[in-house]
């Protein structure tokens, strides 16, 4: 899978490579049980700091995305189920971007149909 | 004509060629040490400039190459003379193409900036997850062989001891008859493979140095970043051990020689051996960099949208020393020439590189 950065962006380089890493395992490009690069050979392939890679790593170590084991470096974790804190957490995380769509005039109908539209993106790159 | 001349004169000759070249042979998105977006290389200004560069450099280098081939043909030149002046054309030439390589660098920096090539396109970088496992390195244990041959060599240095002459050669000339001694001490005797255990552990750390480092994709032109990177790793390893084995054997032979100056009497090995072992290295280069750097021209880009890699020129002093504290590669590809050159912001490059030097250097001249 490919990862892309962008330095320039407003969104810290961290974020950017966690948010793909997310997005790879939704899509079905990385599967658990799959590791990901040591944080050294990562971070030389993309020319950063490895505090970065090394601070992606640990955000998703803590979602429960990743676990990383000594020598073996970071593997994707199996997943069963979510549980009430996650659910929370993501209610939490949607509620500002909802809110935008309702002041811009969007009806629950188009947020449904906008949630829907990821959700099938993700969808499509799976079958 | 001597030895000596046609040895100066084949080497020169291939130094030339290597220099004239460079321009077609660097990263395609690499003019001059300048990196220009992939929208823009096919810049008319920047072909003509490659080829001023390159009809520049090979005019200038030729003539003086035939005036010091009618001195060196002349009478009264000792080899002596011939090699020193020799070295010092190498050196020549070197500054002369660099002086045009910082002329072009300085024209083409200033086309980039007024035609403004990188401020409407967004600077991205690219990596591919599962690029590690396509890495074709030599596995790093392969350099245990000769290393063991090494030991074996000062062992066995130390078993026949008596049998060294009380005079050491430590350098030997063209016809490869030794020109240069020391006396016998206990150092000095198994000083030559101790040299050469440092140098095949130098040559190891380069090659760890260089697992380690970074595999740099080119997000407009992926596929060939990747084959010329690929390439690059697994041919520059290959061609680092072919260094390794061909130096463990000639000094293995000198030493051996030396302890038994009558084991390949009437043989021409000592002439064989090291022209043959340079004659197989200078065609392994000439593969490698015409292999390498042939790899990323072939296939067209793929340019999606107004993006492009990003502008790492700040990073590289005068275009060709690499200085990025963030990057925690210790060598990366060089930007003119074929091969790779240190990080000098990663002090790693330096222990592997420079200690080693530093240690035979120091020795050379205050046990001697």
């Amino acid at each position: 899978m490919m990862i892309r950065i962008e330095p320039d962006s407003d969104i810290a380089i961290y974020t950017q490579l966690t948010n793909q890493i997310i997005e790879g395992i939704a899509k079905g490009d990385i599967k658990p049980g799959d590791s990901l690069p040591s944080v050294r050979a990562f971070a030389a392939d993309l020319g950063v700091n490895m505090h970065t890679v090394n601070k992606s790593y640990h955000e998703l170590e803590k979602k429960g995305i990743i676990r990383i084991v000594p020598k073996s470096g970071a593997i994707i974790n199996i997943q069963n189920g979510y549980d009430n804190e996650l659910y929370t957490r993501l209610r939490e995380g949607m509620k500002p971007q909802i809110a935008e769509a309702i002041v811009f005039g969007m009806s629950e109908k188009d947020i449904q149909n906008l949630v829907k539209s990821v959700v099938d993106e993700f969808k499509k790159s799976i079958d | 004509m001597s030895i000596s001349l046609l040895l100066c004169i084949v080497l020169i000759l291939f130094l030339i060629i290597a220099q004239t070249v460079i321009p077609y042979l660097v990263k395609r998105t690499v003019v001059f040490g300048i990196t220009i977006p992939e929208q823009y290389i096919r810049h008319h200004k920047l072909n003509q400039f490659k080829k001023q560069y390159s009809i520049f450099t090979l005019a200038i280098t030729l003539v003086a190459l035939a005036v010091y081939l009618i001195w060196g043909l002349s009478n009264n030149v000792s080899e002596e003379q011939i090699v020193v002046v020799g070295t010092f054309l190498e050196f020549g030439i070197i500054f002369i193409s660099l002086t045009f390589y910082f002329y072009f660098h300085g024209k083409i920096k200033q086309l980039k900036r007024t035609n403004k090539w990188t401020e409407n396109l967004k600077q991205v970088q690219v990596t591919d997850l599962s690029i590690r496992s396509q890495d074709e390195m030599l596995p790093w244990y392969g350099y245990i062989l000769p290393m063991m041959i090494t030991i074996g060599l000062i062992i066995y240095t130390i078993m026949n001891y008596d049998l060294l002459p009380d005079n050491i050669p430590t350098h030997w000339g063209p016809s490869g008859e030794p020109d240069a001694f020391t006396q016998k001490t206990p150092f000095t005797a198994v000083q030559m493979p101790v040299f050469l255990l440092l140098i095949q552990t130098m040559f190891l750390g380069i090659h760890i140095g260089t697992k380690k480092s970074g595999i740099k994709l080119s997000v407009t032109n992926a596929a060939a970043s990747k084959r010329r990177q690929l390439g690059m790793r697994k041919y520059s390893s290959w061609l680092l051990f072919l260094a390794v084995l061909a130096m463990t054997i000639l000094f293995t032979f000198f030493q051996l020689t030396t302890i038994h100056p009558n084991l390949f009497e009437g043989t021409p090995m000592s002439f064989i051996l090291p022209f043959g072992i340079l004659a197989i290295i200078l065609l392994a280069t000439v593969l490698f960099a015409i292999t390498v750097g042939r790899s990323d021209k072939t296939t067209d880009p793929v340019i999606e949208g107004d993006v492009t890699d990003i502008d790492d020129d700040r990073y590289w002093k005068g275009g060709l020393c690499y200085f990025n504290k963030n990057d925690p590669s210790i060598f990366v590809e060089k930007r003119f020439g074929v091969g790779y050159t240190l990080n000098f912001a990663n002090p790693l490059g330096y222990l592997i590189v420079f200690l080693p030097l530093l240690i035979i250097l120091f020795v050379t001249l205050l046990l001697n």
